[in-house]
């Protein structure tokens, strides 16, 4: 058993205890009160009886319950279970009944109780009968016990399973969500490193800026799998960075315009999803043109809601890839999985010259 | 010996044309930063060796080759699509995965120089090689190797080894170009390489038919025929 176990079987054995004490103590209640009122029975020797009686039917019944579970009784199909239940019930009855018919409690069975009470019944008890009665009646009990102990046992597991179920379905999500997660677009590193060698020569300074920035965006990269949420201030430092090297690779070709009102800075984002939506625009857009063009990203917050675009312009028909990429399927899926249907992300082709990513976030998650 | 840097990347071309500094033979005639103007300037400059990025604008390295009529010798650099080099049917090219290494880009051009040295000099406009492009696959093939060239429409089909390539061109543009000691008009529809000739036998009215090694049986034409047999001195 490890740590994590022990307290809920502390728990579930101190609910045993209360069960089985709570069981015999009222069975014990009803069954004085019935022989001291009905019966009027001395209350002492009754007392003794039950309290004798019912205290070896609660050690029977421990000693059973230790038998169960070593034998792994609740593992068993129900058919076989009840066979089972019902066989125990009368082997633990037979010995407890036979001793009952020699304590006063014998004589709810008497000719003249029932006589007095059931006259209309007038019928005899031999002593066999009479015995047989009382071990019916201590079979009852440990069925009922039976019937109760694997009924709870019973509402245990299918309640573990549940969580387990559950616990489950969080983990795959949480996979599911790192896998998602877009990773580093290899072709970028090794075409920013190819600039960062030819700046070494050609500018010194800018080369040094240029380590530090992909020192930056390797970073956030890397260290990104921890968190599921960062604020669109944070992601907008990297995607910056990211620009800055990408626009030094494509020189003129790339020009960039960022609109981010204060509002929607502190909203939160999905990591990395910024930096997707505008690798695919480089990608897709300025990479493809010849004479590049400009990539806008905007944001603003209405009605609760972060709207985030990303435009590039748009090549001609004939080299663009109809279909989306898995960048784009991929940031969608992580969308539902976070947000739901609260957030939606859209790819807008209805300008010819312009393609524009449209993220829509809940401001409150 | 003429070479181009043909990449979109201006600190790319820049590096590349430091790297080559330290080769003297190779001097560097243009740079292109898409396929377009790329392959205007391979048509006027004629260089003979090409540095080509595989991802451009307007199309990629690939596409520059499948248009040109006269393909030079090529070294794809690249930065990450290895891959898309690799998948190519071809041995007689290289690629340079940028950063590029100075030891690689050394080896890379001592394979083109020797590949140089051994070819054997050539009427001037005669094709040596051709790069085909069918479906997902691309060849360079060396027009030596190819034994019949058979029009299909506005194509022609290669029986080239084991493979059957279709290329995008009109047979009798394409003959202007070849090589007119290999090869040899047989028919309205094919020509074929005189080096892959194993036997030719009298057939019906005057025509010739020539066995090819490796591959099928062609008829030479009447007219064709009495060329045929000048030219061979039968």
């Amino acid at each position: 058993m490890n740590d994590a176990e022990r307290p809920i079987a502390q728990k579930s054995q101190l609910a045993y205890w209360i069960f089985q004490l709570t069981g015999w103590g009222l069975f014990t209640l009803i069954r004085f009160i019935g022989g001291v009122v009905v019966l009027e029975f001395s209350w002492t020797r009754l007392a003794l009886e039950l309290l004798l009686l019912n205290g070896v039917g609660l050690f029977v019944s421990h000693w059973l319950r230790d038998f169960v579970r070593r034998h792994h009784w609740s593992a068993l199909p129900i058919r076989k279970l009840i066979w089972r239940i019902i066989v125990a019930a009368f082997v633990l009855g037979a010995p407890l009944g036979i001793v009952t018919q020699f304590t006063d409690l014998s004589a709810f069975h008497d000719p003249a109780f029932l006589k007095a009470y059931a006259p209309a019944l007038n019928f005899q008890l031999t002593l066999s009968a009479s015995i047989a009665v009382e071990i019916v009646n201590w079979a009852i009990v440990f069925l009922v016990w039976l019937t109760i102990y694997f009924a709870a046992i019973g509402v245990r597991e299918h309640r573990s399973a549940q969580l387990k179920q559950s616990e489950l379905a969080r983990a795959l999500q949480l996979a599911e969500l790192r896998l998602l997660k877009s990773q580093l677009n290899p072709h970028f590193l090794f075409n920013a490193l190819n600039t960062v060698r030819s700046l070494i020569a050609d500018n010194p300074a800018r080369a040094q800026d240029a380590v530090t920035r992909l020192a930056k965006t390797l970073r956030y990269t890397l260290t990104s799998p921890q968190d599921e949420l960062v604020t669109l201030s944070q992601e907008l430092d990297i995607v910056v960075d990211y620009l800055e090297l990408e626009s030094m690779r494509f020189e003129d070709r790339l020009r960039i315009e960022i609109r981010v009102p204060d509002a929607a800075a502190g909203v939160h984002i999905p990591v990395m999803l910024l930096q997707t939506l505008v690798e695919n625009a480089i990608k897709h857009g300025i990479a493809e043109l010849p004479a590049g063009g400009l990539l806008r990203v905007s944001a603003t917050v209405q009605n609760e809601m972060l709207m985030l675009d990303v435009e590039n312009p748009r090549p001609p028909a004939t080299t663009r890839t109809a279909r989306e990429g898995v960048g784009l399927q991929n940031a969608r899926q992580r969308l539902r999985l976070l947000f739901g249907a609260r957030a939606s992300l859209e790819l807008d082709l209805s300008n010819s010259s312009v393609t524009t990513a449209r993220l829509r976030i809940p401001v409150n998650p | 010996m003429k070479a181009m840097i043909i990449d979109d990347e201006p600190p790319a071309r820049r590096e590349l044309r430091r790297l080559l500094a330290g080769f003297p033979w190779v001097e560097i005639v243009g740079e292109a930063g898409n396929i377009d103007q790329a392959a205007e300037m391979v048509e006027t400059l004629t260089p003979e060796l090409l540095f080509l990025d595989i991802q451009m604008p307007g199309g990629s390295g690939f596409d520059l080759l499948t248009r040109l009529e006269d393909v030079p010798q090529v070294i794809f650099t690249t930065a990450y699509d290895e891959h898309a080099v690799r998948a190519f049917k071809v041995d007689a090219l290289d690629y340079l995965l940028k950063p590029i290494e100075p030891a690689r880009l050394a080896e890379a051009l001592g394979r083109v120089k020797s590949a140089h040295a051994a070819r054997t000099p050539q009427p001037a406009a005669a094709l040596e090689q051709i790069f085909v492009r069918d479906g997902s696959r691309c060849w360079f093939v060396p027009l030596r190797e190819v034994r019949l060239l058979s029009s299909e429409g506005n194509y022609i089909r290669l029986s080239w080894g084991k493979s059957q390539p279709l290329l995008g061109r009109a047979l009798a543009a394409l003959e202007q170009r070849l090589d007119p000691n290999r090869f040899f008009r047989a028919n309205r529809r094919q020509i074929i390489n005189l080096d892959f000739i194993e036997s030719v036998e009298l057939g019906v009215n005057g025509r010739l038919h020539a066995q090819l090694r490796d591959g099928p049986e062609v008829e030479i034409s009447r007219r064709q025929a009495r060329l045929f047999k000048t030219k061979m001195s039968i």
